[in-house]
């Protein structure tokens, strides 16, 4: 099926280089679909490239059909609300969970908002990333290539050209290895050699 | 070993599907039937405290 009639999904937890992601495919010269509500912030200092309605997909959905050909973010949760009458190519982020929710909590106390124990929340998402991950193999209309943020970070070269050809080579591979800025890499587990 | 009680009716029922089913014991169907009610459950709470996580960082509504 030809990439201009499905729709491109970037997801995962927050916190796990999907503002990245949608980035280099903007910068790699794909149409990404988004409002500019949530700006730009400590957080996310080139911006959050988040769409509103996808938030409200299971109520209504009819904003899909303008999103054929294009990108669109959606966290991890929200994939679950995507109906079978669409067909879709999701890249899906994977991140070192202690990293994420070491940037997930700071962002949390920004926000001055409460946060889980770590240790708990580390196992609900370790369950709700291997639930989610058994039912996209059951999902037809999906094809899903699953990105490693780390390495994407630490060896771009290879993990874009996986994405270019996951993307029938439209996005330009230079331009999206030009995307990524590794002074963005916060929140890093520190390295053995380091502690 | 701990005991529990139960309905006489349904773990005669229990035993005779144990058999069907091909468990060694109806133990194994009991023991079997908890476990994975004990794993349905801890998903239900995760995905509860996965949900509550998302709306505080703005994700989800």
């Amino acid at each position: 099926m030809s990439l201009d009639s499905q729709i491109v999904i970037v997801s995962g937890l927050p916190r796990s280089g999907t503002s990245l992601m949608m980035q280099m495919l903007h910068q790699g010269g794909l149409t990404t679909m988004t409002d500019e509500i949530r700006m730009a912030d400590t957080d996310n200092p080139r911006g959050y490239f988040e769409f509103e309605q996808a938030k409200k997909t299971k109520q209504d959905p009819s904003w899909l059909a303008e999103a054929r050909g294009k990108v669109v973010k959606m966290v991890s949760a929200l994939l679950y609300d995507l109906p079978a009458t669409e067909s879709y190519r999701v890249i899906f982020m994977r991140r070192d969970l202690d990293e994420v929710l070491e940037s997930q909590e700071k962002m949390l106390a920004r926000l001055s908002r409460p946060a889980a124990p770590r240790h708990q929340m580390k196992q609900s998402f370790a369950i709700h990333l291997d639930r989610l991950s058994q039912w996209l193999l059951t999902q037809s209309h999906m094809n899903v290539l699953e990105v490693n943020f780390n390495q994407l970070i630490s060896n771009p070269e290879p993990e874009v050209h996986r994405i270019a050809e996951f993307l029938d080579h439209r996005p330009s591979v230079e331009m999206m290895i030009n995307a990524i800025d590794p002074s963005l890499y916060r929140n890093r587990k520190p390295a053995v050699s380091d502690q | 070993m701990t005991k529990v009680g139960i309905d006489s009716n349904l773990f005669e029922r229990a035993r005779q599907a144990a058999t069907k089913a091909g468990f060694s014991s109806v133990e194994e169907l009991i023991t079997t039937a908890i476990e994975k009610e004990l794993k349905r459950l801890g998903e239900a709470d995760a995905e509860k405290q996965v949900a509550d996580q998302l709306r505080g960082l703005g994700y989800i509504e």
